[in-house]
């Protein structure tokens, strides 16, 4: 041991050394967030919740194509497509379950949806006691869509796939088969 | 011969060929949307367009004929464009329905458009925004989607002969569907759905229900009718979602009828047994097979215990082979009973008892293929395009494309008939008399006295005979190359059945059939596997092999080769069945999805004999008369759940394959047996279906699979192989037997070939001296003044009883009407859809009617798988087993119409 280890031992050196930074980080602003009671402002695009969308007149969007579940790389999403009760017509989807403990909020199922049915939303603090209060039926996921509408569009423009429905066009609207307006 | 030069691959072909069939040789794929291999090319869709080197010129390779030096090029830029701009053109109002619509993901229009990335279109249109057709109960018509490439109009004027549907209006508003806007009737045999290339064609059972991508595709044989089609169950989690077929797989070359694609729901709904169920205080209450199966073998030993034939069994034959074969196995082995008999009774045993007897073979001499090389073709007493409905559309395609001069004698006029020459419209029942006629004149060709002539024309007016068609026919069959005669249904179920199929037997003797190729009989059997079953000796007559189970010397041989004493008594069928039971000398009855008082009118103390039974156990899918007075009630496997083979009515051995999981605890009948073997102390140690048929195979090798897309069958079911020990060549025509392995299997060295054409023989005559007597007068059922004769019928649209539970085909045909001529119905004031009531000695009962041009006036006809008790009410009550092949006579009577009656 020399002596100016021996002096750094009894003098405690390195110990100041590592408090100096804890010192200097006294008097610089905060970076915490006192979540939840403060929260932070998250990004357009980010990919939080998926929630199933609606028209303007309150008409669900989702034609039950089956092309989310396709898609899907965790599995995570089941479509049961059917006829329409009302409209005999038409494609919608019977049953849709989203399995958020599979999900792993990778977005491509809002990409492959042909008529802007699913949207990622800023909600992420989702927890539940049971598993199953993890797996969305169909009606939680129009709710949770209701509730955030302006992120889910938020979220479609800012990942390009709000085009067709500013387009004015009729065709670039994808409705299966023409739904009524009223 | 001319050499094409494709791609750069040199083939030869011959000169008539289209381009596109000498690329498909060379192995080169070229997209089509309109061309169809069983159609005529049409060259409407123009997506097959190729490059001529050159000229430089843009054929449509499916309409041009391939020129000797010809080059060609199947991809080019040029190509490319040129496919791209018809994609464009063909897209121009094509609606973006791809995620709804059920095409989608197997939907060659959309394939084409990602591989020529025909994304975008130069030109402007407006979409199409035609209404959906959705009038029809099964099919959905979408005239968006359409491409008009005409296949589905072809293929039902061409394959189906039905033409149903049609182009309507002309250039952009042409649209397909039926004519005049009206709801579409038609034989749905959903062939139009299955060549579609778009989602123009779509069925309400399943729209919307699937994507193609999530299905699994199980190929199999229909269980339904004797056409032995192969078909693609697709399933998603266990459940059935659609049947469909695949162009040039299997006999039915791609075409499946309505029964086949549509009939599968009945298999996967509640109402079916999935638990076996045990009588207790008067209630069948679920129990487990664990509970039922000691219950049962403790009573079936008492049983055996008492004697030899104590224990009756009756069998489907819906069912494979290997559970015909473990069935009669379990009934001679285990309980010492030759009591058995199969479905066929009621009807195919009538045709097979004589055609054994003089043939030696249940295989037919001719198949589908010598149908359409036919010269003549007799369709007698069958209909069949219901009875077995590809056999059906290869007469109607013999008619139509290959001119062969097509009879029908039938007092009905069926879909065969507008495509017949003649069509002899015999009065009810008078097949047979027509038949008689005619193989007398064959056999004396031309020494025939006056009296007898005269005695003919008296006949032929009573019967409504055409004399000169008659002539025609006659002479047609005495000139002809080749001729078949189609036999079915109708006739097998006269009052004196032999003596129709001995006419046909002596007709086909005297004309030198027998021994002529692509000559014969072709009988149309009643269900999927009745041959396979009978080949299997599932009835009394027969050991497997169809060799006569009363004969000592075949007994032996097979005791030999099972090494096992066959202790049965002489045993009997349905008639001595229900005879035995009536006098206490049958205890027991086990029946494989067969139901004896169904068939027998209410009047007949059917259920009062069985009712006497110590036991009855029933195994079946779903509740019936029998189960509901059964003591146990086991639940059967259908046809979509388990594996086995079924003998198709050309003698095809083709497979079953599970598609679904057992339904429940359901089990194969198979299994059902062994495990009852088990419990009774005498197991037969069965392991699996395949297991059987290594050993049916083992001892009749000419049973091995076969198809037309595959070989030919071998030999005539004569070549058995029982206890044969050698291992060398032992001179068969057939094959040898060779080692391989540790076993001993078969290899063919001879070319496949059909059935052998033994001559009809003395073998018949003998036969005939030991059947009972046919009664002298069997002319029962001519209808007297104002009267009718009531014949029931098959109907195109269901298939037994079973398919009542299908919803699918209740909604095609929900309910039975009576059919009755449309002249008579408009003198009598009878109007479609009023109620009338028809009474006969025994019963009334009322009917909806259905006025139709197709029944003659003194007929009246209804589909017998609506013939519930109230129906049967009107035949005869008591147990009328007077025909010479002890089937029981139920099918026509004589009624009298009482219209007043409507309500
Ligand atoms: S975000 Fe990704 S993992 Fe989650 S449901 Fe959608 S596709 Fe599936
Ligand atoms: S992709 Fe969209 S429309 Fe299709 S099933 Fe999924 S959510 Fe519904
Ligand atoms: S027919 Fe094919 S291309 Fe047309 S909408 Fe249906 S899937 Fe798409
Ligand atoms: S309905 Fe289908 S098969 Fe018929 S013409 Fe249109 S695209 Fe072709
Ligand atoms: S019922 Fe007969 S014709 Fe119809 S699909 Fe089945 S085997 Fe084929
Ligand atoms: S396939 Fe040749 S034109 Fe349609």
């Amino acid at each position: 041991m020399t002596f100016k280890s021996l002096m750094n031992s009894i003098l405690f050196t390195e110990i100041a050394q590592g408090l100096k930074v804890t010192f200097r980080h006294f008097f610089k602003k905060k970076l915490t967030v006192q979540y939840p009671h403060e929260k932070l402002t998250l990004a357009d695009g980010y990919r939080g919740f998926i929630v199933h969308r609606r028209y303007d007149n309150g008409q669900e969007r989702c034609v039950g194509c089956d092309l989310c579940e396709a898609i899907c790389p965790a599995k995570a999403i089941r479509v049961v497509g059917d006829i329409h009760p009302e409209f005999p017509e038409r494609r919608y989807a019977k049953e849709y379950t989203l399995d958020f403990t599979r999900c792993i909020f990778c977005g491509f199922c809002v990409v492959a949806c042909p008529v802007n049915a699913l949207s990622m939303t800023k909600e992420f603090a989702h927890s539940s006691f049971t598993r199953e209060g993890l797996i969305y039926p169909k009606d939680k996921l129009l709710a949770l869509g209701d509730r955030c509408e302006d992120e889910s569009i938020a979220y479609l423009k800012v990942r390009n796939m709000w085009d067709a429905e500013d387009s004015g066009k009729e065709e670039g609207r994808y409705h299966f088969p023409p739904i009524p307006t009223t | 011969m001319a050499k094409v030069t494709i791609n750069g691959i040199e083939v030869d072909v011959d000169p008539s060929m289209t381009i596109l069939k000498a690329a498909e040789k060379a192995g080169i794929p070229v997209p089509t949307f309109c061309y169809h291999p069983r159609m005529d090319p049409a060259g409407s869709c123009r997506i097959c367009a190729v490059e001529l080197e050159d000229s430089k010129k843009v054929v449509m390779s499916c309409v041009t004929p391939v020129a000797d030096g010809m080059r060609v090029l199947t991809e080019s830029p040029k190509i490319h464009e040129a496919r791209k701009t018809n994609l464009e053109l063909l897209l121009l109002h094509h609606p973006l329905d791809c995620p709804v619509c059920d095409c989608g993901g197997e939907c060659p229009l959309q394939n084409m458009s990602f591989a020529y990335g025909a994304t975008e279109s130069r030109f402007e249109s407006h979409r199409n925004d035609e209404p959906e057709d959705m009038k029809s109960d099964v099919l959905v018509f979408n005239a968006n989607r359409c491409i008009l490439c005409g296949k589905c109009v072809r293929i039902c004027d061409e394959v189906q002969d039905v033409h149903a549907i049609g182009f309507i209006n002309r250039g952009f508003d042409t649209i397909i569907g039926p004519p005049l806007g009206k709801k579409l009737d038609c034989e749905f045999c959903g062939d139009c759905l299955e060549v579609c290339p778009t989602g123009a064609i779509t069925d309400h059972f399943v729209r919307y229900k699937y994507r193609p991508w999530q299905l699994e595709k199980q190929q199999t044989t229909c269980s339904y009718c004797p056409s032995g089609c192969q078909m693609f169950v697709e399933t998603e989690n266990e459940a059935i979602v659609r049947v469909t077929s695949q162009e040039g797989v299997g006999p039915n070359e791609g075409s499946i009828c309505v029964v086949g694609r549509f009939g599968f729901n009945h298999v996967q709904i509640p109402e079916r047994f999935d638990t076996p169920y045990m009588r207790s205080l008067h209630r069948l209450v679920p129990s487990s097979w664990e509970e039922v199966l000691p219950e049962i073998a403790s009573g079936l030993n008492a049983i055996r215990k008492k004697g030899v034939d104590r224990i009756a069994g009756l069998i489907s034959t819906r069912v494979p082979m290997e559970d015909a074969y473990v069935f009669q196995s379990f009934f001679r082995k285990i309980l010492h009973s030759n009591m058995i008999d199969t479905g066929a009774r009621y009807s195919f045993m009538n045709a097979a008892l004589p055609i054994v007897a003089a043939t030696g073979t249940l295989r037919p001499l001719v198949d589908h293929e010598d149908i359409l090389k036919a010269k003549v073709i007799l369709v007698v007493g069958a209909d069949p395009v219901s009875e077995s409905n590809i056999t059906g559309l290869f007469v109607k395609r013999a008619a139509r494309k290959e001119r062969s001069r097509l009879y029908v004698v039938d007092s009905e006029a069926i879909s065969l008939s507008s495509r017949a020459k003649d069509h002899i419209r015999v009065l009810p029942g008078g097949e047979q008399i027509f038949l008689e006629v005619l193989s007398e004149e064959i056999r004396q060709s031309g020494n025939l006295g006056a009296e007898w002539i005269s005695r003919k024309e008296e006949l032929f007016k009573n019967w409504n005979v055409d004399p000169s068609a008659y002539q025609r026919l006659l002479a047609d069959l005495r000139s002809c190359e080749t001729g078949i005669i189609v036999a079915g249904r109708k006739l097998f179920q006269l009052e004196t059945p032999v003596a129709g199929v001995e006419s046909l037997l002596k007709i086909t003797g005297d004309l030198g059939w027998i021994d002529r190729p692509g000559c014969g009989l072709f009988v149309l059997p009643e269900a999927s596997n009745d041959l396979g079953v009978l080949m299997m000796g599932a009835s009394h007559e027969w050991l497997p092999g169809l060799m006569d189970s009363r004969d000592p010397a075949s007994r032996g041989r097979w005791e030999e080769t099972w090494g096992s004493r066959l202790a049965y008594g002489p045993g009997g069928g349905l008639e001595e069945i229900l005879k035995g039971i009536d006098e206490g000398k049958i205890n027991a009855l086990i029946s494989l999805g067969e139901n004896p008082i169904g068939h027998f009118p209410p009047g007949s103390r059917v259920r009062e004999i069985l009712s006497k039974l110590d036991m009855i156990v029933s195994i079946d899918m779903f509740q019936n008369e029998l189960s509901d007075m059964a003591h146990f009630v086991l639940p059967a496997s259908s046809a979509y759940e388990r594996s086995g083979h079924l003998v198709s009515a050309e003698g095809f051995v083709q497979a079953i394959k599970p598609t679904m999981a057992y339904w429940g605890e359901s089990l194969p009948d198979w299994q059902i047996l062994d495990r009852l073997s088990h419990a009774m102390g005498s197991p037969m140690g069965v392991d699996s279906a395949e297991s059987v048929m290594s050993e049916i195979l083992r001892f009749l090798p000419d049973l091995a699979p076969s198809s037309r897309n595959g070989s030919h069958f071998v030999g005539g079911t004569g070549e058995i192989r029982l206890a044969t020990p050698v291992a060398s060549a032992d001179g068969c025509a057939y094959g040898e037997m060779v080692h391989e392995g540790n076993g001993l299997s078969t290899k063919f060295v001879s070319p496949a070939h059909k059935a052998n054409r033994e001559s009809v023989s003395s073998r018949y005559a003998q036969w005939r001296e030991g059947i009972k007597e046919e009664p002298a007068s069997p002319y029962r059922s001519i209808a007297g003044e104002g009267e009718f004769v009531l014949e029931l019928t098959k109907s195109l649209f269901h298939s037994g009883k079973m398919t009542l539970m299908d919803s699918n085909l209740k909604k095609i045909q929900p309910e039975g009407k009576l059919r009755i001529n449309r002249q008579t119905a408009r003198k009598r004031k009878i109007k479609k859809g009023e109620r009338v009531s028809l009474r006969t000695a025994y019963g009334v009962c009322s009917f909806i009617v259905e006025p139709s041009p197709a029944v003659s006036e003194f007929e009246l006809t209804f589909p017998v798988h609506f013939a519930n008790a109230e129906v049967l009410a009107l035949f005869a009550p008591g147990l009328d087993f007077s025909s010479g092949t002890g089937a029981p006579v139920t099918h026509r009577i004589r009624v009298s119409l009482d219209s007043q009656n409507a309500n």
